[in-house]
């Protein structure tokens, strides 16, 4: 194995679970110039809300669409006394979330959690925890496509022209196409934003549901797309504003019903089919706020 | 006196060493109907390209004045100039299908220019494209459909609605009746002449048909190899054309 000199040696680690730490990787897999130019676009970022920084996205050990970009922006921004929460569609225990806890477990041997307040960085994909965030919290979304104008406009050279002008009023014509044929506005994830009254941003594959909660938040939000090469941020305290008509304002949806497991009636629901009959139940997508819920 | 609405100083575009239009002096006043002819090639749409914003000219001036308000047109920032572009011009293009979105309804593509200019109303928007479906000839049942389903005079139209809608100040037409069959041609020429007629439209108009110039302009340039080489009031110049080309032009016309 190839040791390079950027190599950060930990020696006070223990093995959890089962899974070794691996010191032949740098600390959180990346080399620290590829961090520090990640870090630098992450600070851009941060200047300009809402704006998307182009960055030298790196090869990840995972296929593009598992989470690449928002693997990178929290090996950049991971140190030694982080605890790390990861999530996938709310929960700590599906595949995506499973396998890369195991990945920074293996290349960096911080302290993990599922434990949303105990975190200090939180990778998640497709959803905001119930529990709010709170200082010094940062959180990390997975993006798809960053650019929520490429449904009216393939050209990026275009898009970027239109952000840089803020000739947003097409952005309209996607919800106008949604009333006109659902009667209400049909678009239920990546539901456009507006962030800091300025750019137009596309909150990744969240439920329009959690749209309200990025709204002055306390936590530092980061969005990272690894095929797409781009990172955009939300500061702390920033207005996020989803898009809307004036006869048709936002609407948070979630299904009418409570959790079959906990009984909240106020989060975000997953449904389930649960036999051959075609029989549902309806179960928190947030699977820390619901056990918690459950053992009090 | 009138202030010309356009007022255009030698322009001139050339790509590499080809020549687009060179030294195109003209004036356009508020509510006329100035057609462009020549043969392809000519350069009437690089002029028509340079005037509406699509293209930058090496040379020249353009002056547009509207409500006592000087626009110089090629020395104004990108962000003036697009949002000139969206509030006081309109551009029909000859193919519909390049000056429409093919994969949003009707009634969100003649909405798309109002929701540009600030418009956040859903019912607002709704009433004025059913408004404008009507004015264009399109039975408003068609409001949700995708333009995909139209026929080609009346994606015309529909591209005439979305253009107007905004009551843009100058209206660039190349072509309008271009790909269409000759009574659709008709039906649209019809359309364009009663709404210049009723909204006093001002509109600049490219076409190497003369029966369309005849029909619309009330004055026309000829141009030839990037030049103008003869303008006046349409029928002046077509009933007695002084130029060897524009004569040529007008004697190829077929009487049937």
């Amino acid at each position: 194995m190839r040791k390079t000199n950027n190599v950060i040696k930990i020696k006070d680690f223990k093995v959890d679970k089962g899974l070794p730490f691996d010191q032949e990787y740098n600390f959180a897999y990346l080399d620290e110039n590829t961090k520090k130019m990640i870090r630098r676009a992450i600070i851009k970022a941060l200047c300009i809300p809402g704006y998307q920084v182009p960055f030298a996205s790196r090869e990840m050990p995972m296929p593009y669409g598992w989470g690449t970009g928002g693997v990178q922006v929290t090996a950049s921004c991971l140190t030694k006394r982080d605890t790390l929460k990861i999530i996938d569609q709310g929960a700590d225990d599906t595949t995506n979330a499973v396998s890369i806890r195991n990945f920074f477990k293996k290349t960096s041997n911080i302290k993990t959690t599922e434990i949303t307040e105990k975190a200090t960085l939180i990778q998640t994909r497709h959803r905001i925890p119930e529990t709010p965030l709170k200082k010094k919290q940062i959180f990390v979304y997975q993006v798809p496509i960053p650019e929520p104008l490429a449904f009216l406009e393939p050209k990026v050279s275009e898009t970027i022209k239109m952000h840089s002008l803020s000739e947003y009023g097409a952005m309209h014509v996607k919800l106008y196409e949604d009333i006109s044929k659902n009667g209400h506005i049909e678009t239920a994830y990546a539901y456009p934003v507006k962030t800091n009254d300025r750019y137009i941003m596309d909150p990744s594959p969240i439920p329009k549901f959690d749209n309200p909660k990025m709204n002055n938040s306390p936590a530092i939000q980061l969005f990272g797309a690894g095929r797409e090469q781009r990172i955009y941020a939300i500061p702390p305290y920033t207005k996020v504003k989803s898009l809307d008509f004036e006869d048709y304002p936002f609407d948070p949806f979630k299904a009418e019903h409570a959790c079959d497991i906990c009984g909240s009636k106020n989060t975000y629901l997953d449904e389930i089919i649960v036999d051959d009959a075609g029989n549902k139940s309806f179960i928190c997508s947030d699977t820390d706020f619901c056990n918690k819920r459950k053992n009090k | 006196m009138i202030i010309p609405l356009l007022k255009v100083t030698n322009l001139s575009k050339s790509y590499d060493n080809i020549v687009g239009c060179k030294n195109i002096s003209m004036s356009l006043y508020p509510g006329e109907v100035l057609g462009i002819v020549g043969e392809s090639g000519s350069g009437k749409t690089t002029l028509i390209n340079c005037l509406s914003g699509n293209l930058e000219p090496d040379r020249g001036k353009i002056i547009f004045s509207i409500n006592n308000k000087e626009t110089d047109f090629l020395n104004i920032s990108e962000s003036e100039k697009r949002k000139f572009i969206r509030t006081d011009l309109a551009f029909v293009h000859q193919n519909p299908r390049d000056g429409l979105r093919l994969n949003v309804s009707a009634g969100g593509n003649i909405g798309e220019k109002l929701m540009s200019v600030g418009y956040r109303h859903y019912g607002n928007i709704r009433s004025l494209a059913t408004k404008w479906m009507n004015k264009v000839e399109i039975d408003k049942s068609r409001i949700d459909d995708l333009p995909i389903t139209f026929s080609g005079g009346m994606l015309q139209r529909l591209q005439i609605a979305k253009n107007l809608i905004t009551s843009p100040n100058v209206i660039f037409m190349d072509e309008p009746t271009g790909g269409l069959d000759v009574s659709v041609q008709a039906r649209v020429l019809d359309l364009i002449r009663s709404l210049v007629n009723e909204l006093n439209l001002t509109v600049i108009i490219v076409s190497h048909d003369l029966a369309v110039i005849r029909l619309l302009a009330d004055k026309m340039i000829v141009m030839k190899n990037g030049t103008v080489i003869e303008s006046g009031l349409s029928d002046q110049v077509l009933e007695d054309p002084q130029q060897e080309y524009t004569q040529l032009l007008v004697s190829s016309v077929l009487h049937v």
